[in-house]
């Protein structure tokens, strides 16, 4: 038996070594690896085994698993291209995080910063900053909800700015950094554009805003990057005609908010970039606060404290929420980074009730802009279904799998309950919504999942729930429970809907529906009355009063 | 770093699933100073697992899981096992029989576990010795599949992360190893091939314990039960004592499951009311959790190569899961196949074959004597013969004449008996048929068997209420389980056979349904994956194309 050393490992063959006694084999094997790849571990090898063989003590197994040590030190390399890096690189260039003590930056030489190329960064030095501006998403010839939102959490940063730097600040407040106008209180600023938005900065007038600066374009009808950059940081550095920029006596604003929508998303990032300043995106909480800190990147010499004012604290979740990071956009000595700038998660905070005889400026403002930017062409674009919203009502009617023995007929007598209601909706279970179940076209679309109340659904919460043949599963239940009064129809009475059903109707819905439907419809019942009161069975539904 | 592809993420070795096998595989490689990136779908390793709750270390394997991970034992697991016994039961008739010598054949140790706490201590050790070789743990990542170039398997792809080549490949992505499949290792087939366990985990104050078991400080009980108990579905059941809780389940032949259209969570409470269960139970009832999983029969489908190119299989998604008769192994073996593989990889490291660790693997598998437990050849034999269906009923009618009855029933074969079942070797030629399972021990049971005389209350969770108290994180509008055919004949078989689904039962995952078309009533069959426990069942009873959820999505175990 022959063994061509070069095919295997030094490990393999010392492995392999361990079974061959003759002399004269162990020495054809040393001479193929001569004559191949002679490595010298390999020659050492069958050295060795030479040697146990020939002569003296069995020399131990060797197992040589240390294998080579070349992965030292590369552990840090790997982990951070493994763990996906968060969004956000823009925000660790220039804003610093709260807990970042001691963590080297390089000093700014104006050379090697990546921006270093850009001409038009203004006041880089002793700026002067005020307000709170806010991007007003439009969509459809609508302000979107979150534009309303950071408008309301806006106007209550702002009033509240007043109360702590107002007046009495003001009056104490001589060597500030502050130098607006009046030197009390700050604006805010919504600024928006589009087709035809001077309505809309109306509009965001009575949402809390004191300015309302809008460009009107026919081409700005749809987000484009270039545009939609170009103006925004125009409007930011006050740059443009005297009667559209005269309300304002200073450089560029203090605080900045985008929704963290796509396009707020893109926009924040460019616009930021463009005033060279920082952004914490994708933020769920806002205040302002002043802060001490020590470093030696921001005070200008180490060992030294100082305090920052009127700081806007931007919190925002990592981790999926399981953490809280507050990001702060500090000044440099020699470089200033404002605006202070965030994109804000919807649904994040409350609008205020709109006012519209709120006093307000609107101003339009004016510029040139070039066709160069405007090389991007929306070809087509379609708008999705918005997908049906089952909240707001004031009654549900929830199908259930109650509706097996005629699926079709069961969707239509539910939907008859829901006409007989002046604001009610049609909702279903998931059982429904995976269920094989053959429905006539003309109740289809309301098996969908569009419809669906539940935990991977929506979750209502009506002053009336009508739940027809619905088990109760907790997965449902979590979509209901909140509802005022929750009726429930079925034929089961063990079912665990009842345990949480005010009232419960034992019976089949493919006749209790009807006669809920014309109870409701000639006014002869009131919804308490329905079970008689006792939230026990009731054979016959709404005949009782 | 080695890269052979610029761009593309390299690991000396990638590590799929954080389990008994995978972490094994993973602290073994560490320990070769192989970089190695160990990539586990759950949110937590043990989030995904569920096992009967046994662990052995064995005196004849090279490795056990205190080897590669001291501390194991105080820091990982429930009781040791000082109590093992077997009930036969016909009725209410039980007749026990001591299997200590069994159990501590060939044991060093034996520990009941959960396998949230356990796989997630396991993770967390994986951890520090990964990190110190380069690599790491990475949660909520789902490998989806092999990596292949010019036809060879180079790495893995997963859903959250770029393409991952490396050197070796680790499948140790459980029962249902989508690499496995990939590879075309292992399939979904045969229902014969499998189990499947259902078990709840009940809770209990530790000092109820002790009292109910008879147990004293480190103690800890076993119990396997026989018989009629499940009409004459093939298997049994089992019930161990953790620190404060109790897993109690029942192990079935996915086949007999079909078969005989049986629900596995009725054959469980079929279980748990049975009177004899009340001295154990008392009135009050708690379960926390209800799980399910399906089991590999290593004797049928343990692969032999389990290896291809720079992929090697190891645990349960090699089949390498033991249970034969009241034995029931399956996470010692693969954490001896872990290290065993990690140790081909080291060995071979620099062979230019790519093929060159698995062989070796295969090689430390059989010449270690894992493969002869997991598949051993006295089986091979005794299951030609013994597994025909006419011996089987031949035989059954000896024992039920008066002769047969005679034989087991009589003084002498009562003591031969209990020799019989602590022999390991007899045990591992029982034949899978409903003689072992089910003919024999209830004729045991009514010949030997004391009557019980207890009563039990006890009123399990109905199926709505053991899902309703599992946890999920459901990945809405993208479900995981595709079913490919919806007749009742294609699928009908998962509405009874899927843990979580039950005949008339429309919050399961598995729905049978009338349906009207054009006039005619035909039985079809809808799917719900929200409440799926990820058990696998339904791709191998069902039409379906079966894939793991997306990482950190779908069910998520407390206790395992």
């Amino acid at each position: 038996m022959t063994m061509d050393p070069n095919e295997h490992t030094v490990d393999e063959l010392e492995d392999e070594l361990e079974s061959i006694d003759d002399e004269d084999v162990l020495q054809s094997i040393l001479e193929a690896e001569q004559a191949g790849r002679d490595r010298k571990t390999a020659r050492e090898a069958v050295h060795r085994r030479l040697e146990a063989v020939g002569a003296v003590d069995e020399e131990s197994e060797s197992e040589g698993l240390e294998g080579d040590t070349e992965t030292e030190g590369e552990y840090e390399e790997t982990e951070e291209t493994v763990g996906e890096e968060a969004e956000g690189e823009e925000v660790e260039e220039v804003a610093e995080a709260e807990d970042e003590a001691g963590e080297e930056e390089e000093e700014d030489d104006e050379l090697s910063h990546p921006t270093r190329d850009k001409r038009h960064v203004r006041a880089l030095e002793d700026g002067d900053y005020a307000d709170m501006w806010v991007f007003c998403e439009t969509q459809g010839g609508e302000l979107i909800d979150v534009s309303k939102e950071m408008l309301g959490k806006a106007r209550r940063l702002m009033d509240e700015f007043a109360e702590e730097y107002g007046v009495s600040a003001s009056e104490e407040s001589g060597g500030s950094e502050d130098g607006t106008a009046s030197g009390d209180e700050e604006n805010v600023v919504a600024f928006l554009m589009g087709d035809d938005c001077e309505g809309l900065a109306e509009e965001c007038i009575a949402y809390g805003a004191d300015v309302a600066v809008y460009h009107d374009d026919d081409r700005l009808e749809r987000f484009l990057h270039k545009p939609y950059t170009e103006i925004s940081a125009h409007m930011a550095r006050g740059e443009g005609s005297i009667e559209s920029t005269e309300w304002r006596d200073y450089d560029q604003p203090r605080y900045i908010l985008f929704p963290a929508t796509n396009n707020g998303r893109d926009l924040s990032a460019k616009v930021q970039a463009e005033l060279d300043s920082g952004l914490a995106s994708d933020c769920s909480d806002l205040f302002i606060e002043e802060n001490e800190v020590s470093n030696p990147v921001k005070t200008g010499e180490p060992g030294v404290k100082k305090t920052f004012e009127k700081v806007l604290h931007m919190k925002r979740p990592d981790f999926s929420g399981f953490e809280y990071s507050t990001i702060l956009c500090l000044d440099n000595p020699g470089r200033e980074f404002h605006p202070q700038g965030a994109s804000v998660i919807p649904g994040s905070f409350e609008p205020i009730e709109p006012d519209y005889d709120r006093d307000g400026l609107v101003v339009e403002h004016e510029m040139a802009l070039e066709d160069d930017w405007f090389r991007v062409e929306i070809t087509e674009h379609d708008r999705l279904e918005a997908g049906i919203d089952l909240t707001g009502h004031e009654v549900i009617v929830c199908l259930g799998r109650g509706i097996a023995e005629d699926p079709t007929e069961g969707m239509e007598l539910g939907l008859d309950l829901v006409d007989a209601f002046e604001d009610a909706e049609l909702g279903i279970t998931r059982g429904i919504v995976t269920s094989s179940y053959q429905f006539e076209g003309h109740v289809e679309e309301y098996s969908k999942e569009e419809r669906q109340i539940g935990e991977t659904g929506q979750v209502v919460a009506p002053d009336l729930y009508i739940a027809a043949g619905v088990s109760g599963a907790v997965q449902h239940k979590v979509g209901m429970d909140e509802s005022d009064t929750i009726v429930a129809i079925n034929t089961d009475t063990d079912a665990r809907i009842r345990d949480f059903s005010d009232y419960f109707i034992e019976g089949d819905l493919f006749e209790v529906l009807p006669e809920l439907t014309e109870a409701i419809e000639s006014g002869r019942t009131e919804l308490e009355a329905i079970a008689d009161g006792s939230g026990e069975e009731s054979e016959n539904g709404g005949e009782s009063r | 770093m080695s890269t052979d592809t610029a761009d593309r993420e390299h690991y000396e070795a990638v590590v799929v699933g954080c389990g008994p096998g995978g972490a094994a595989a993973a602290a073994r490689l560490a320990e070769h100073g192989v970089e190695t990136l160990v990539l586990e779908r759950g949110t937590e390793a043990g989030s995904k697992n569920v096992s009967g709750g046994l662990i052995y270390a064995e005196d004849s394997a090279p490795y056990t899981i205190d080897d590669l991970f001291d501390g194991f034992r105080e820091e990982a697991a429930e009781r040791p096992v000082t109590d093992y016994r077997i009930h036969n039961v016909a009725g209410n008739s039980v007749k026990t029989y001591d299997l200590r010598d069994l159990h501590e054949h060939d044991t060093d140790w034996c520990e009941a576990v959960l396998r949230r706490r356990m796989d997630s201590w396991l993770e967390q050790r994986v951890h520090e010795k990964t990190s110190e070789t380069g690599g790491g743990v990475l949660t909520n990542v789902r490998v989806n599949g092999l990596l292949r170039e010019d036809g060879e398997i180079v790495g893995v792809t997963c859903d959250e992360l770029d393409p991952i080549g490396a050197d070796l490949i680790v499948a140790a992505d459980g029962v249902n190893s989508e690499l496995a499949r990939d590879a075309g290792l292992m399939d979904w087939e045969e229902p014969e091939e499998w189990f499947q366990g259902v078990k709840a985990v009940v809770d209990m104050d530790p000092a109820v314990i002790d009292d109910r078991f008879d147990l004293g400080e480190d103690e800890g009980a076993a119990h396997l039960f026989s018989g009629d108990l499940f009409e004459d579905v093939r298997g049994g059941g089992f019930l161990y004592t953790n620190e404060d809780s109790l897993s109690i389940g029942t192990v079935f032949h996915l086949d007999s499951l079909v078969e005989q259209q049986a629900e596995p969570h009725q054959l469980l409470d079929a279980l748990l009311t049975h009177p004899m269960m009340a001295r154990w139970l008392g009135d009050e009832y708690a379960e926390r959790e209800y799980a399910a999983k399906l089991v590999p029969d290593s004797k049928k489908v343990a692969h032999p190569e389990p290896y291809q190119d720079r992929l090697v299989l190891v645990g349960d998604a090699a089949g390498q899961m033991q249970a034969q008769g009241p034995i029931i192994k399956g996470m010692n073996h693969a954490v001896t196949a872990g290290a065993l593989a990690a140790d081909a990889f080291a060995v071979t490291r620099g062979n230019a074959d790519p093929e060159a660790a698995g062989r070796r693997y295969a090689k430390l598998l059989e010449d270690s004597g894992t493969m002869d437990k997991l598949r051993p050849r006295r089986y091979e034999l005794a299951r030609a013969v013994g597994e025909r269906e006419t011996v089987t009923n031949a035989v059954e009618r000896v024992l039920d004449s008066p002769v047969g009855r005679v034989a087991l029933g009589n003084p002498i074969s009562n003591r031969l008996l209990e020799r019989a079942y602590n022999s390991p070797f007899l045990v591992s030629m029982l034949p899978d048929t409903r003689t072992g399972y089910v003919t024999v021990p209830s004729i045991i049971g009514e010949q030997h068997g004391r009557t019980i005389q207890w009563e039990t209350d006890i009123e399990p969770p109905t199926l709505e209420e053991r899902i309703g108290e599992l946890t999920y994180d459901t990945d809405v509008g993208n479900p995981h389980i595709e079913l490919e055919d919806e007749s009742f004949d294609a699928s009908g078989a998962a509405v009874y056979a899927c843990p979580v689904s039950a005949e008339d039962f429309g919050g399961g995952c598995y729905r049978s349904e009338e349906v009207t078309h054009n006039g005619s009533e035909e039985t079809v069959v809808s799917l719900d994956t929200q409440p799926c426990v990820e058990c696998g069942t339904c791709a191998i009873v069902a039409d379906t194309t079966w894939e793991h959820p997306r990482g950190g999505k779908g069910v998520e175990y407390r206790e395992g």
